[in-house]
């Protein structure tokens, strides 16, 4: 008996030994694995018998849209479970959403403390200066490069490299209520002139011309976006490249306060008390018959009020219709972090957001305009309407300001709303601001 | 009780009821338009809700993973202030008791940063986190608030401990004790009041805190209520119904910890503080 | 071993735990940023170089950094006022009340233990909803003022959020202070023939001085570093108007030109400016109270 314990015993520890040395072996080889994914993704789906243990991992994405958690979450599932099934890989998919005014803040700790998550989203005016600190990654020989469109490649590469995945990508102007013009018997305009008679028929039949939500000072920023944008691509092409080097003025451009004035004089009240949401549910209830907001804000608008009938113009700067133009620019775009310890699995993610079958329902659900052309879904009128004047070649590429510049339009524009500021001081402010920007470039090269 | 008085009582009642009702309006708001539709509240802000809808708390309770982070707060708060408890007593006993350059030269040492902006030290604290691996760690996180709130509770300690005769620990030394068994035996009980005091102010101090668990918690299993409910701003800017409903469960807990308390709290404000 | 010696290494071992703690978390990190604020580190870039004082020279001419001092400065200045008046008159009225004292006081101090993000909402809702739903259904037009997009409201609405966040805890300070003042030497005073007034300046006053240098020093060091109330309230706008010191240094570090080194410079002076001024304020009031 005593020996029969003892022989049992010791299978039980040759089982044990055994099993731990297989164990052993299955995470060398996983590992082996892993070098070689990034080349041949396929390897590792070609034998995932039953048997084999899948490989675990985890990727973190930090995202700055809280407003679509559900969204991406859902997203992030569907990618574990396509990893599970067909790469045998268990992914585990943190996903982080801080509120939009932290972003920047949780991103760089991030960054800087060696903790980058290994996707996260920048907006793409700040692509130059994360890809020189060495932050993102070159997507141009990923499988996602050739699906996106050409005009929307061009924002988002510096020096023909594929720096980050564009996701939010419009074409936009001015959002109007269709129901109101028509019943007013209202074309779009297309000069200031127009403009200001639009305005002034709106009145008389009693609308709010404008709606006015200047709380969060993105908002009217976005004016400054159009009016220079307008302006500059339409009679100063080498506006920008002087500001750059310390040899232009905002006093150029001075007459983009014309316009500026006009929707002022013509908005809703209590701007300042008005946040970007409350404005488009306001905006959808019919509050006034205009509102200076991209077409990103259609999601909060179509829930308020399904019914909406919305349209896009373009904003006339003044009565040169050359300035009359839509912008077009990418917001929110996806980078990859280059150290990512998983940079195997974040470059799959990256490519599934670009999956030819699941993509479009997901920028569908978001209210994003396609990108690639795997975007194969119905597109809304006000976007047609807005790529319409894109056909006509009547857009410009959104002008990239150095980002301390962009932030001071914004707060000058509200103090300029509630009689802050004089239109000469703000020009002074800006150009001083633009030169210590570029005086700062300067000095980090 | 002359008629001069009388009126003059009730002019005060008076004034002071009105004051209370301005003070405990926006609390107020908050509660009666929570259980409304947003549609309602957008139309009347000022009605009662005409049923008692408990939607918005449902959807938001479930959003905020509401018990989750209920729990990860209350670890948090227990281990960090119940450590800055024992660590400062320890060591605002010796630094009062002790009379030497070294003393002094360590006592200022923790008073000096007393007064250092949060933001100044945000990245290098979390550079240091990452070192010590504590990042997305609930203990990790209350040794950072332990070493946060140990000047002001050494500070608080120093003081008090000043009032206190020395005599006592003399008697204990001259019997044998050593300073381990005089300090829990004598001094920890006769700290109490001002322990509480300092427990307090600071259970609601790390109860409430915003931007330090935001940089170091990025797994939101392990969120606090506050983060939870700083996520729900971003998904419902424009439901204010939904966001008040939020607003009132994440102020619930300290409602009831000041119901349950509140004598203590009171005292302990007023006490501690005035001794320091 | 001296007697000195053996009392310095148990003091040692005393305070081993909390030093410990601190050191790592508070002391340490606050070197570094004075390191960093002599560095050019944008708080993206890897490396950062030493360029010496040159951040604290900048400091000197950015008018943004001195408006928001500025109004921070007026702002702590309005708060100490208006706080402590409020507080103490609340403290004297409620002290005296016999029955109702309990529940006054724990009613006003309730906002005091929610957390200013929350209650920062909360008025928020108030600004933007609340009070213009009276002006337009109620009549009462005197609340129909831009809240938070008028600079001069938004102060206001700012000294009334946080005053409502502090009072309370500043009134129980005061109230503790005014138990301690025997009833018999008030009762003597009226029997001399004082009034009200006379009584609390000449009686009263002295004997609590001691809580008015706590509170103040508390207010003083406390609204020096505001953020959390004008962050959910106003944002610092419209543009900068409503920028207190903290927040400007939020700003420098994480949105526009993102200047990590720089903004810890600002820190900095931040922190050198509300010690001396504390300080100051310890030490001279500190001697009134003896002096009295």
């Amino acid at each position: 008996m005593k020996k029969m314990k003892k022989i049992i015993s010791l299978m039980v520890t040759l089982c044990l030994v055994l099993s731990l040395a297989a164990c052993g072996k299955k995470t060398v080889n996983s590992t082996a694995g892993e070098g070689n994914i990034t080349k041949a993704p396929e390897a590792a789906s070609e034998q995932p018998t039953e048997k084999a243990e899948p490989r675990e991992a985890e990727l973190s994405i930090m995202m700055s849209f809280p407003q679509y958690m559900d969204q991406w979450e859902t997203y992030c599932k569907q990618f574990e479970d396509k990893m599970l099934a067909e790469e045998n890989i268990k992914v585990k998919v943190n996903l982080e959403m801080p509120s939009s005014d932290q972003y920047d803040s949780v991103l760089q700790a991030r960054l800087t403390g060696d903790d980058a998550p290994d996707l996260y989203t920048i907006h793409s005016n700040n692509i130059k200066t994360y890809n020189e600190t060495g932050y993102l990654t070159d997507l141009s020989g990923e499988a996602l490069a050739g699906k996106i469109f050409d005009n929307v490649k061009k924002t988002v590469s510096v020096d023909g490299k594929l720096l980050a995945l564009p996701i939010e990508s419009t074409a936009w102007g001015v959002l109007y209520n269709k129901d109101i013009f028509e019943e007013c018997g209202l074309a779009v305009p297309n000069t200031l002139d127009e403009l200001k008679n639009v305005c002034k028929v709106l009145k008389e039949k009693g609308y709010t011309p404008f709606l006015l939500a200047y709380q969060e000072q993105w908002v009217p920023q976005l004016m400054t976006a159009l009016t220079i944008g307008g302006k500059v691509s339409g009679e100063l092409p080498d506006w920008l490249d002087r500001m750059y080097a310390d040899n232009g003025s905002y006093s150029e451009i001075s007459d983009i306060f014309d316009v500026i004035d006009v929707i002022m004089q013509n908005g809703t009240e209590r701007a300042m008390e008005e946040g970007s949401e409350a404005g488009s549910a306001d905006f959808a209830n019919g509050k006034a018959a205009m509102y200076l907001q991209g077409t990103w804000a259609s999601n909060t608008i179509m829930t308020t009020n399904p019914e909406m009938n919305m349209g896009v113009y373009a904003l006339p700067i003044n009565n040169n219709e050359a300035c009359t133009l839509i912008n077009l620019s990418t917001s929110t775009t996806l980078g990859v972090y280059p150290d990512s310890e998983n940079l195997d699995i974040a470059l799959k993610f990256a490519n599934y957001v670009l999956d030819d079958k699941d993509s479009s329902a997901l920028f569908q659900a978001c209210g994003f305009n396609p990108i690639a052309t795997v975007h194969d879904y119905e597109t809304s009128s006000w976007v047609k309407e807005a790529y319409q004047y894109v056909e006509a070649g009547r857009s410009y590429q959104d002008l990239v300001l150095p980002s301390a510049v962009t932030d001071e339009q914004g707060k000058l524009l509200q103090v300029y709303y509630v009689g802050g500021v004089t239109k000469e001081e703000i020009t002074k402010t800006l150009d001083d601001k633009f030169k210590e920007a570029n005086k700062l470039s300067k000095a980090a090269e | 009780m002359s008629k001069k008085r009388r009126i003059q009582n009730l002019l005060v009642y008076t004034a002071l009821i009105l004051l209370l009702f301005f003070w405990l309006f926006p609390i107020l708001m908050a509660l009666m338009n929570s259980f409304k539709s947003n549609k309602e509240l957008l139309t009347n802000v000022m009605a009662l809700p005409t049923t008692l809808k408990l939607d918005n708390y449902l959807r938001t309770f479930e959003k905020m993973h509401y018990q989750r982070s209920f729990l990860n707060t209350l670890l948090l708060t227990t281990l960090g202030v119940g450590m800055m408890i024992v660590f400062s007593a320890m060591a605002g006993w010796r630094l009062c008791r002790t009379k030497t350059r070294l003393s002094q030269i360590i006592f200022a040492l923790f008073i000096f940063s007393m007064l250092i902006p949060f933001s100044s030290i945000m990245i290098p604290l979390y550079k240091i986190i990452l070192v010590f691996h504590i990042k997305n760690s609930l203990i990790g996180l209350s040794f950072v608030y332990a070493g946060f709130g140990v000047s002001m509770a050494i500070f608080l300690y120093h003081g008090f401990i000043k009032g206190i005769p020395f005599e006592l620990e003399e008697a204990a030394a001259m019997d044998g004790c050593n300073k381990i068994t005089i300090f829990y035996k004598i001094i920890l009980p006769m700290l109490k009041p001002v322990t509480v005091a300092i427990a307090i102010s600071n259970v609601l101090w790390v109860w409430n805190d915003f931007l330090l668990p935001l940089i170091t918690l990025s797994d939101n299993k392990k969120y606090s209520l506050l983060l939870s409910t700083n996520i729900l701003f971003g998904q419902y800017s424009s439901d204010w119904s939904a966001i008040l409903s939020a607003l009132i469960l994440s102020a619930i807990p300290v409602i009831i910890f000041y119901a349950v308390f509140q004598r203590q709290i009171l005292k302990g404000i007023g006490e501690g503080a005035v001794k320091g | 071993m001296t007697r000195k010696g053996r009392e310095n290494l148990s003091l040692l071992l005393f305070v081993a735990p909390a030093f410990i703690v601190y050191f790592l978390f508070k002391l340490y990190p606050t070197f570094s940023g004075v390191y960093y604020s002599m560095t050019s580190w944008n708080g993206l870039s890897k490396t950062k170089q030493f360029i010496g004082f040159t951040n604290y020279i900048e400091i000197y001419s950015d008018t943004y950094f001195w408006k928001s001092m500025l109004f921070t400065s007026k702002y702590v200045i309005v708060m100490l006022l208006v706080a402590n008046i409020i507080a103490l008159s609340l403290a004297v009225a409620i002290e005296s009340r016999k029955k109702a004292k309990g529940i006054f006081r724990t009613l006003f101090c309730m906002p005091n233990m929610i957390s200013m993000i929350i209650g920062g909402y909360m008025w928020n809702f108030i600004f933007t909803k609340v009070l213009y739903y009276l002006a337009d259904n109620w009549g009462m037009t005197i609340f129909d003022k831009s809240w938070i997009g008028n600079p001069r409201y938004a102060f206001i609405a700012i000294v009334i959020v946080s005053s409502w966040g502090i009072i309370g805890y500043l009134m129980i300070i005061y109230m503790a202070a005014l138990q301690g003042v025997p009833v018999h030497l008030i009762e003597s005073g009226s029997l001399d023939g004082a009034n009200a007034w006379q009584s609390f300046f000449r009686i009263t006053f002295p004997m609590i001085r001691h809580s008015l240098t706590i509170c103040i020093f508390w207010t003083l060091n406390s609204m020096f570093q505001v953020f959390d109330v004008i962050y959910s309230l106003t944002g610092g706008g419209p543009g900068r108007e409503t920028q207190s010191v903290a927040i400007n240094i939020y700003e420098e570090a994480f949105s526009g030109n993102i200047r990590y080194g720089y903004a810890t410079a600002k820190s900095m002076v931040l922190f050198l400016i509300v010690f001396v001024i504390t300080i100051i304020q310890i030490t001279v009031m500190k001697r009134k109270e003896q002096e009295l």
